[in-house]
């Protein structure tokens, strides 16, 4: 049985709502986890940058070797090396912040730029950039990856390169999808005839007020997926290489252990993996149905 | 109007279909209380704008709605020679409404439960007893299926033709019936290489191939080209004088209505203002009318303004939005025939339909007391 | 004599339809041309309407869109104003932009469903002038006044207003730009019998007040005929007959005519 209630009293003014009252609660939820993950991870990156760490990630300590956590100074206990897992974890994160970034940054610019040519303009670049978009498509990533690692070096950046490249298609597809769509309901011609500039109908209208959704999830969930590769090429042993700490190869490192009993020095790293790329997942889902339904029900 | 003894064909008695809009927490009641019949062989006009409820006021007699809480009360009667069934039977068990000073606070509705009790009963009625066509065409048609298909797929369902051979002979007839052009070349075609007004041609031929009793029409005209909207009209005479078909005509535009409709009800604000024959309700007398209805009929640009070049008649203010509606006559905002009288009455109790006339209701304070 | 606003010459504007992206790459390679506009020709006055009929399809909307420049015409000339605008580029054209303007059928078009009405406004206001925020306030109003509507409606987004309200924003925008030519293509279908009332006084209102000539293009007969001073019929991209209203609807000459009226 469904209840609904009619309000008694005045009827409101939908944009004047508080904020608790506007949008589902669990997207607010979402949006709350994911901005508390952001800032964790920008906050550990400042910390790692400038090595401001509770201990050394690569000090060996003997006596204290699978130490639990919360001992002793060490809260997260230490690994089969004596080694903090907490500052192993910060440091983890230099591996995966720059180069996610930039894999991101790759995808979006490029992306939007295509994008923006193949809708606005359309006829024969339109169909030049499809073809371009369709031949990076059919390419299966990790395919990519390997090539290039085989060709050059294990380099994060390079893979992150790839990983961007192999990110336009669906920022260029999804822009050039919305701006026939908006040219459809005459949108864009309605801006031309008024006499704006083109600079500004891309930039204000076509991307700021109708593709921001768009871009905002592509930005978390590329971060995500970021993540989510290099630790696996790490723990692969592709990536990063021990001594230095990512948590793939602490989760690959510790798991010699693991059914030895000692469950902690792998599980860490994968709960920081787990709950990290489900904090910019959420994010992006939550600002996502705030954004696209500003409107509300 | 003779007293019949048999009943009429469709008698909608109080019928209220109730929207959520879950950012303001209140409902939309596009259709309040509206109550209506519709005799044999009789086609029933209902006039109204944007925002009227006559469009949901179709569908819930269909049971097409779906967004709840959708339908909360009333009763819906459907007497034809094969069937006799009040197509809401039952289903008040689903459905717990509040009210409070007389307006509705509060509905507690089984969604499901209601679905599937309604479709028991909606499911052996529609498309055969009870047919409905819409506004564009084109949109009601499956464009990946030529429309012959289409057309024998609704046969088969609905007729005794079952065989591909008699249902394709029917839907051949059925084409010819509905004066579309080469009705061989139509049957073998996709809806996307037919005019809007083929299209509407090929429905017609569908909602009429199972020969219901009740056809419902919702905006058959709108969208169409002005020459091929008086084509379907003079389609719809003839069908109207061959078949005996009753018709519940939905439209915002006059003209259609007064060309097929014996009666009209004009809707505004979720509520029937006026209820009578055609001839009484979209006469020339503005005397004997509805505030509304006059305004309307004066507000279509006439032989005299086009002549003047006159301004056109206007109705102050904007369509009635049905989640603020005001406590008394939904039409006193915008009404100029309100007399110091009757204004305190008008501002602050809501009318009933009063007939002023064998046969002709209207709802207004000017008539009543 | 009231100065011709409009000259349109010989004007018409193909499409090309290619068959296969492999055309599309190669100049018109197998294209199939659909001659929208054909061979028109008409001229347009001061603080006169011009009504255009026909049927769907009949390149009415496509005359209106060209003679704005929003596509470029195959062949023949626009004249606007006493200046060629056929062929200039779109960079020349900016400023002319401010004279001619269009109504679109489409309600919504022009109003981005994220912003306010007073954001929409004010943009239009600041196309071409650059204005304080003041003066940016008082025109917002003033054009809310000259199309009637409250302003208590300049904090509303498009999806909060009603067809009509949506009608009159684009009208304001389009004022706020100072148009003096107007192209107006069907004001008044998609909107229910008592506002398009109030839409047709309204723009006769403004056409007094502000001396603007309209291209009016509907396929309402009644309202063109209230509406024009002259009218012409269109029928697959040709005009086939143009008048004085008064003459075209009473004694059609040609056939086609004679059936739409």
């Amino acid at each position: 049985m469904k209840k609904y209630t009619q309000t008694s009293g005045e009827i409101g003014d939908f944009s004047q709502l508080p904020i608790w009252q506007k949008y589902a609660l669990v997207d607010l939820l979402y949006v709350a986890y994911g901005l508390l993950i952001v800032a964790l991870v920008l906050v550990s990156y400042v910390l790692g940058m400038f090595n401001l760490l509770p201990h050394d990630p690569q000090q060996i300590n003997i006596e204290l070797l699978m130490a639990s956590p919360l001992s002793d100074g060490y809260l997260l206990g230490t690994d089969f090396l004596g080694r903090d897992i907490l500052s192993r974890l910060i440091m983890g994160i230099q591996a995966y912040f720059l180069p996610g970034l930039l894999a991101i940054s790759i995808s979006l610019i490029v992306g939007v730029v295509l994008g923006v040519l193949s809708g606005y303009r359309g006829g024969r670049i339109e169909t030049v950039i499809v073809y371009f978009t369709n031949l990076i498509d059919s390419f299966p990533r990790l395919v990519l990856i390997l090539l290039v690692i085989a060709a050059f070096k294990p380099d994060i950046y390079y893979i992150m390169i790839v990983m961007g490249i192999t990110g336009i298609p669906t920022v260029t597809t999804a822009i050039a999808n919305k701006i026939r769509f908006l040219a459809q309901k005459s949108f864009i011609e309605a801006a031309i005839a008024l006499g704006l500039r083109t600079r500004v109908i891309i930039m204000k209208h076509i991307l700021w007020y109708n593709c921001r959704a768009l871009l905002i999830i592509q930005a978390t969930l590329g971060m995500g997926e970021a993540i989510l590769l290099e630790t696996s090429l790490s723990y692969l042993g592709f990536g990063v290489q021990e001594p230095v700490s990512s948590w793939g190869n602490m989760v690959q490192s510790g798991a010699n252990y693991f059914l030895q009993g000692n469950f902690w020095p792998s599980t860490a790293p994968a709960l920081a993996i787990l709950f990290t790329i489900l904090g910019f997942n959420l994010l992006g889902d939550g600002l996502n149905n705030i954004l696209e339904d500003r409107r509300g029900r | 109007m003779t007293a019949a003894i048999t009943p009429p064909l469709l008698k909608i008695d109080n019928l209220r279909t109730y929207f959520y809009a879950r950012s303001k927490h209140s409902f939309v009641r596009a259709v309040d209380g509206v109550s209506l019949e519709v005799g044999h062989s009789e086609t029933v006009g209902v006039v109204g704008e944007s925002g009227s409820g006559k469009s949901i006021a179709a569908m819930s007699v269909m049971g097409l709605i779906s967004a709840g809480p959708g339908v909360i009360g009333g009763s819906i009667k459907f007497a034809s020679h094969r069937v006799q069934k009040n197509l809401l039977e039952g289903l008040d068990k689903f459905v717990k409404v509040e009210e409070q000073h007389g307006r509705v606070m509060v509905v507690h509705k089984d969604d499901s439960g209601w679905q599937n009790a309604s479709e028991r009963i909606m499911g052996s009625l529609r498309g055969k007893e009870i047919a409905m066509i819409f506004q564009n065409p084109r949109a009601s048609l499956n464009p990946y299926i030529t429309v012959g298909e289409q057309l024998t797929e609704a046969i088969r369902l609905h007729t005794a033709n079952k065989s591909p051979k008699e249902s394709t002979e029917r839907a051949l007839y059925w084409l010819e019936r509905v004066k579309i052009d080469s009705p061989r070349l139509r049957f073998d075609s996709y809806p996307s290489a037919m005019s809007g007004g083929m299209c509407q041609r090929a429905m017609i031929a569908m909602a009429l191939s199972s020969e219901p009793s009740l056809l419902i029409a919702d905006e058959p005209t709108t969208g169409l080209d002005a020459t091929i909207q008086s084509k379907i009209v003079d389609l719809m005479e003839e069908l109207k004088s061959e078949t005996g078909i009753s018709t519940l005509l939905i439209s915002h535009d006059i003209s259609v209505i007064s060309r097929l409709a014996d009666r009209v009800a004009v809707m505004y604000g979720g509520a029937v203002v006026e209820y009578g024959s055609a001839q009484l309700v979209l006469g020339e007398d503005a005397s004997i009318k509805h505030p509304y209805t006059a305004a309307l009929l004066a507000s279509v640009p006439s032989e005299q303004k086009i002549r003047d070049k006159d301004n056109l008649q206007t109705i102050d203010g904007d369509v009635l939005d049905t989640i603020n509606v005001p406590p008394g006559c939904r039409f006193f905002a915008r009404c100029n025939q309100v007399t110091p009288e009757i204004k305190e009455k008008c501002a602050t109790h809501h009318p009933d339909l009063r007939e002023i006339a064998p046969g002709h209701q209207v709802r207004c304070w000017r008539f009543n007391g | 004599m009231p100065k011709t606003i409009l000259e349109v010459s010989q004007l018409s504007k193909h499409f090309s339809r290619h068959r296969s992206m492999f055309s599309a790459l190669q100049r018109n390679r197998r294209a199939e041309i659909i001659p929208a506009v054909d061979n028109v020709s008409f001229y347009l006055r001061e603080n006169e309407t011009m009504g255009l009929v026909g049927e769907s399809g009949c390149g009415k909307t496509t005359i209106g869109r060209t003679i704005l420049r929003l596509t470029k015409p195959t062949s023949g000339k626009v004249i606007f104003d006493g200046r060629d605008i056929t062929h200039l580029s779109d960079q020349e054209l900016r400023p002319l932009r401010k004279d001619m303007q269009l109504i679109f059928q489409d309600l919504d078009a022009g109003l981005n469903p994220k912003m306010r009405v007073q954001s929409i406004l004010s943009e239009a206001v600041s196309v071409y002038e650059r204005l304080s925020d003041a003066e940016i306030k008082v025109k917002t109003r003033m054009l809310l006044d000259q199309v009637n509507l409250k302003y208590s409606k300049l904090s509303s987004y498009p999806s909060e207003l009603s067809g009509g309200e949506k009608r009159r924003v684009g009208i304001a925008r389009v004022l706020a730009v100072g148009a003096k030519l107007i192209v107006a293509d069907e004001p008044t279908s998609a909107l229910d019998v008592s506002i398009q009332a109030h839409m047709v006084n309204l723009l006769r209102e403004l056409q007094k007040q502000l001396g603007l000539s309209y291209l009016f293009i509907s396929h309402d007969l009644q309202v063109v005929e209230l509406m024009s001073h002259k009218v012409a019929v269109m029928y697959l991209g040709k005009i086939v007959e143009m008048g004085l209203t008064e003459h075209v609807a009473s004694a059609a000459r040609h056939p086609y005519t004679y059936i739409l009226w």
